[in-house]
């Protein structure tokens, strides 16, 4: 909050607002940050909606979070890396396809990735948003009697796809408020996804603004203070328009609900969104091969689809590059963990017999994700500059904190609340005591969210790059501030070498949770998963 | 209008049967009800003849609306027209959306509008289109959701325990509309209910479930 | 400025002659050494190419071993970043203790902080190792774009403006603006340059502009009035060749490394780059096919030299003279020269080093592409064009 108020007053410069108005393109800048945003929030909800629908009503809804899982916790920014190496035209895409079937030679001169319309930008902004919509959506199913309103619709001649989007996904919709504005605020305000993809001269605003920090003249950095104001007036503007796009959502499924019509079959719909799923899924996927085979090849001239070679000599190039930030990264991430869950837990547990008392203590942890990073972050840089602590170790992690929180918050409060507190009476009624009775009943029941939890923080911390920049002073490098310099500078090959990090360590980290989450309490079916 | 007819139908949960072997045939318009101790069934029977039994239950025998198998039909295609206990009037719509939703598609909006009002009308809630179902007392969410489910226009209806939540007043309106529209409409209605009035008021056929233990028990 | 640094070239030749006894290491250096010792040096650099941050990363090894200090390399994207940085430092009152203790520096970034008296100095000259640097046959280590260094930086490699290209695809030389202009509209898509305001990008355009104009002496003078008529030969080139150029001048790489990237991934069949050694190098480590050519413009290479500054409120400035003075050595110059590992041309003259250091550049050997050693270098333009050559190229190309 502090952080806030420093910025909005460094921000309240008229001088340089007017530059910033005098900037060549900048209404061109500011237009296409609200329109990659908007439409992909839009077409994020509107996917996300329907993979739910069809996965829940065609019974396969594990599959959907196994295949959700790894987009999710992929950053932004190796997303971005992967599908600019995918779709530009010297790209895999392409390459798979040439000289064969299209007699490219030579990749043609085609402008998509960093085109003008951000039409990439929005590829990359709704496969990510489509994967958190969806957690958010089957995080929200819990609160929604949807087998009982599935049922009763069925029985009326709707089909299960219809009736689960006119009866379940409004309620659902109504539980997603939050974070659908944050997926707005951050899809206008980004630049982890529009520094690889997103269009250039002029770029996206977030990314001129992001420019305008790292730049020596002292009054383009006025410039870039009072653009925070800008950004901020940009994502409360976003926060309208998800409260928006919310009710559009909700009318248009409560027109389609009150049309009556029923469908003989739903097969070809289905079969069609289902395509359409698989294709984003393919996507993110390939995209993440890309990654891999850019990292590890040394030339790779068009059309060749597999690097020539891979010399022993990248590979221990790109060991040694990793290797210096691995380190800072790992140590970030478990710090971030650790201390978040050490946190969240007790305070979970002082909340754990108030809904209501969770919800605000949730909206207050939520709050930095309703802003635009830039904006809060520069407001925090200010606070740890007099503070002095920043570029230290300590400085990063608490901004890591603030952005790992909500999440944890999200995880483990309800988990904590949905133990029966009887199991604790019985304990007590057995004569253990507090301490005792938390150790050996409430703790082993909480084993497996703290587990997700312990994950979802660590690969939060992995994907930060903003907080670790502005907090960081750029002395703490971690693979996610190493590729977002590589791909600011267009270095792909350089930033796909740390975007292999970015990939792998949150990959990691799930396994690993999934995998020790599976076994603890193998032979006991009634603990909570 | 066609009877429901079902013919030697068990269902096994593991295995072992929830009831022994039933078959029943239900005219159109007349009342039959089942009756049973909890966990006899009844529900489960219900939930096979609209096609959503879950899937560690499993069946056998057959289900007839006249001469076609609704075994073999989606869900949504049967045509059977459900009452649960609870009226489960969807949230975020308004009465009219409720009902909307339940009538069948085709002519124009204003139409539909109209034919949502004059049903309204039919059971005593003139004006309630725009009410938040909320709002509404509990015997007329009943009516709502049974205009819900006439509206889908069913080829039979079945009533599971839907006058259970109702205080005695309501219960004895609701049940004679439930049971003059079924007539009026020729449907071949199944009720499931614990309640001996409910019976007694149905006037038709009586069956009662029995888990096959309790059968050997009488027998015996 | 100009005249003030051709002052400052003619004290520094009349004392030259005192400066040469290098290895008499002055007490008070004895001194630096003492108090650098257990040091940790910040060293802001740019961080965006492998070959480089490793040879920063042998440098820390070797100063780590000789005098214990603890190099660290924060790799900075633009080094624009570290001068903001700086300067918010300053405006936060923290006078001390600051966050940098040495910078990869030169042209504006420099003259910004210099001006803004957010350096430490001078402190260039009196280093041991400084006796061996080519002041005298270098102006560009003396005068940085057109302000002169005064011993607030210590010029720590030269570098002259080339074009790589590939082989297979450029016949001849295009080395004059026509020539070059010619093959690009022959062939539609394959030219581009990495994107002003960068440092490439901008060099690109005061190249194109000094090779454009017939007298250059304006150039070398303040811009003004005259900006329009002066730049306009340059728009008029840029004009015709965007309109054949990479994605039809809309998009452009961001950095000489994302260009190289390009080019060896088959998009473009040129690259710019500062260092005439780069594609050599490259090549070297399977980064490019080794199918290259170079060329330095016949009009001239634009060249400039790169400096180590140390901002005024280090926290270890001894540190940071001790690291300055070990990356101008022979020793470290020459492994920076080498193709194999950096392949930056030396600050230094050779002529001055005795048999045992000189045998350190002997060794090396120059790469297939890799130009013959220039004859023709161009000064900077005076500073103050390239900030407006930025300004009128943003507005005349981002619409």
């Amino acid at each position: 909050m502090a952080g806030l108020v420093a910025a909005l007053w460094v921000g309240l410069d008229a001088p340089a607002l007017s530059r910033i108005l005098a900037t060549p393109g900048i209404g061109l800048s500011v237009a296409s940050s609200l329109w990659t945003g908007s439409i992909a929030t839009a077409c994020a909800l509107l996917l996300a909606h329907l993979a739910i629908a069809l996965a829940v009503s065609g019974n396969w809804q594990r599959r959907l979070n196994a295949m959700t899982l790894p987009l999710l916790a992929m950053p932004h920014l190796a997303i971005g890396i992967g599908l600019a190496l995918v779709l530009a035209p010297s790209g895999v895409l392409l390459r798979v396809f040439s000289p064969w079937a299209t007699g490219f030679e030579l990749p043609p001169d085609w402008l998509i990735v960093n085109d003008p319309a951000g039409l990439s930008l929005l590829v990359g902004l709704v496969l990510k948003e489509t994967g958190f919509l969806v957690m958010a959506l089957g995080a929200a199913l819990g609160q929604v009697p949807s087998a009982r309103l599935q049922m009763q619709s069925a029985t009326l001649g709707y089909g299960p796809l219809k009736s689960w989007l006119t009866t379940v996904a409004p309620a659902l919709q109504q539980q997603i408020r939050l974070p659908l504005a944050a997926v707005f605020v951050f899809g206008i305000s980004n630049v982890e996804m529009a520094i690889p993809l997103g269009p250039d001269l002029p770029p996206t605003f977030s990314v001129l603004l992001w420019r305008w920090f790292t730049d020596p003249d002292p009054t383009i950095h006025a410039q870039a203070y009072a653009g925070t104001l800008l950004l901020f007036v940009l994502g409360i503007a976003a926060i309208v328009a998800a409260a928006v796009l919310g009710r559009l959502v909700r009318r248009l499924l409560r027109i389609s609900a009150e049309s009556g019509t029923r469908r003989h079959t739903e097969r070809p719909v289905r079969r069609l969104i289902g395509i359409v799923l698989a294709a984003g899924f393919t996507l993110g996927l390939l995209s993440i091969v890309a990654i891999g085979l850019r990292a590890f090849s040394g030339q790779w001239r068009f059309p060749t689809l597999l690097p020539d070679r891979s010399s022993l000599d990248v590979w221990t190039d790109v060991a040694a590059l990793s290797a210096s930030v691995a380190g800072t990264t790992l140590a970030l991430a478990a710090a971030t963990a650790l201390l978040g869950v050490a946190l969240v837990l007790p305070a979970a547990e002082g909340c754990k017999q108030s809904a209501n008392t969770r919800r605000q203590v949730g909206a207050w942890l939520f709050l930095p994700l309703l802003l635009p990073q830039m904006t809060f972050l520069f407001g925090v840089q200010v606070l740890l500059i007099r503070l002095r602590i920043d570029g230290t170790f300590v400085a990063v992690l608490w901004s890591h904190l603030i952005f790992a929180l909500p999440y944890l918050w999200g995880l483990l409060a309800p988990a904590r609340a949905a133990i029966d507190p009887r199991f604790d009476q019985v304990a007590a009624t057995l004569g253990a005591s507090p301490g005792r009775r938390w150790l050996t009943v409430t703790a082993p029941l909480l084993a497996r969210p703290t587990l997700l939890a312990l994950a979802l923080a660590a690969s939060v911390s992995v994907a930060l790059y903003l907080p670790t920049l502005f907090a960081g002073a750029g002395r703490i490098a971690t693979a996610a501030s190493e590729a977002a310099a590589a791909a600011g500078s267009g270095n792909l090959r350089l930033a796909a070498a740390h975007a292999i990090l970015l990939a792998v360590i949150p990959l990691c980290i799930f396994a690993i949770a999934y995998i020790a989450g599976a076994m603890l309490f193998r032979q006991r079916r009634g603990v909570p998963r | 209008m066609m009877a429901l007819d079902i013919k030697n139908l068990s269902l096994r949960i593991n295995g072992s049967a929830l009831f022994a072997p039933l078959s029943l045939r239900v005219e159109p318009g007349t009342v039959t009800s089942v009756i049973g101790a909890s966990g006899a069934g009844k529900s489960s029977l219900l939930n096979y003849l609209c096609g959503i039994l879950p899937p560690e239950i499993s069946a056998e025998g057959s289900v007839r609306l006249g001469s076609e198998d609704l075994s073999e039909l989606p869900p949504q295609s049967r045509g059977l027209g459900r009452l649960f206990q609870d009226p489960l009037l969807f949230p975020h719509l308004d009465v009219a959306g409720n009902l909307l939703f339940g009538l069948r598609a085709g002519n124009s909006r204003r139409v539909r509008r109209e034919r949502v009002a004059a049903a309204l009308a039919s059971v005593g809630l003139d004006g309630f289109a725009e009410r938040d179902p909320a709002t509404l007392s509990g015997g007329q969410q009943a009516r709502v959701a049974l205009l819900r489910v006439l509206l889908a226009e069913p080829r039979a209806l079945l009533l599971d325990e839907p006058f259970r939540s109702l205080d005695d007043d309501n219960r004895r309106l609701v049940r004679e509309l439930v049971f003059a529209e079924a007539k009026q409409r020729e449907l071949p209605t199944l009720l499931v209910t614990h309640d001996q009035e409910d019976v007694i008021a149905a006037g038709g056929a009586v069956i009662r479930l029995q888990t096959p233990r309790q059968r050997d028990t009488a027998n015996a | 400025m100009r005249a003030s640094g051709q002052k400052l070239l003619l004290v520094l030749l009349l004392v030259f002659p005192l400066a040469r006894p290098a290895h008499t290491q002055s007490d008070d250096w004895h001194a630096v050494v003492a108090e650098a010792r257990g040091q940790t040096v910040y060293f802001n650099a740019w961080g965006g190419d492998l070959a480089i941050n490793r040879y920063v990363e042998w440098a820390a090894m070797r100063l780590r071993d000789e005098y214990s200090i603890e190099l660290q390399h924060v790799r900075v994207t633009d080094i624009a970043e570290t001068v903001s940085r700086i300067i918010a430092e300053r405006s936060a009152g923290r006078d001390r203790g600051g966050s940098v203790d040495l910078v990869w520096i030169n042209g504006e970034n420099f003259a910004a902080l210099k001006s803004a008296g957010l350096l430490y100095g001078p402190w260039a000259r009196q280093l041991p190792n400084a006796a061996y640097i080519n002041w005298a046959g270098n102006p560009t280590t003396l005068i940085d774009g057109s302000l002169a260094t005064e011993g607030y930086e210590l010029p720590w490699g030269t570098a002259a403006l080339t074009l790589f290209f590939d082989k297979t695809r450029v016949d001849g030389m295009p080395a004059n603006p026509e020539d070059l202009l010619s093959w690009i509209e022959q062939h539609p898509g394959r030219f581009s340059y990495p994107q002003p305001p960068s440092f490439l990008g901008s060099a690109f355009l005061k190249q194109m502009l000094l090779a454009l104009s017939d007298n250059k002496e304006p150039l070398y003078a303040p811009a003004g009035a005259d900006f329009a008529a002066l730049s306009s030969p340059l728009w008029h080139w840029l004009d015709r060749a965007h309109l054949s150029m990479w994605r039809s001048g809309r998009l452009f790489p961001h950095s000489g490394p994302a260009q190289r990237d390009l080019l060896a991934v088959g998009e473009l069949d040129w690259m710019l780059s500062f260092n005439p050694a780069e594609a050599s190098r490259a090549i070297r480590q399977d980064e490019l096919h080794d199918n290259i050519g170079a060329l330095q413009l016949d009009a001239g290479a634009l060249a400039n030299s790169h400096f180590l500054a140390i901002p005024y409120n280090s926290a270890a400035t001894a540190g940071a003279r001790v690291v300055a003075n070990f990356l101008v050595s022979p020793e470290a110059q020459a492994r920076k020269a080498d193709e194999r590992y950096w392949g930056d041309p030396t600050v230094l003259d050779i002529a001055s080093l005795d048999s045992q250091e000189r045998a350190y550049f002997d060794a090396l050997e120059s790469g297939p592409a890799t130009p013959p050693s220039g004859e023709r270098f161009l000064a900077e333009p005076h500073a103050s064009w390239t900030a407006l050559l930025e300004q009128a190229w943003l507005k005349r190309y981002v619409r």
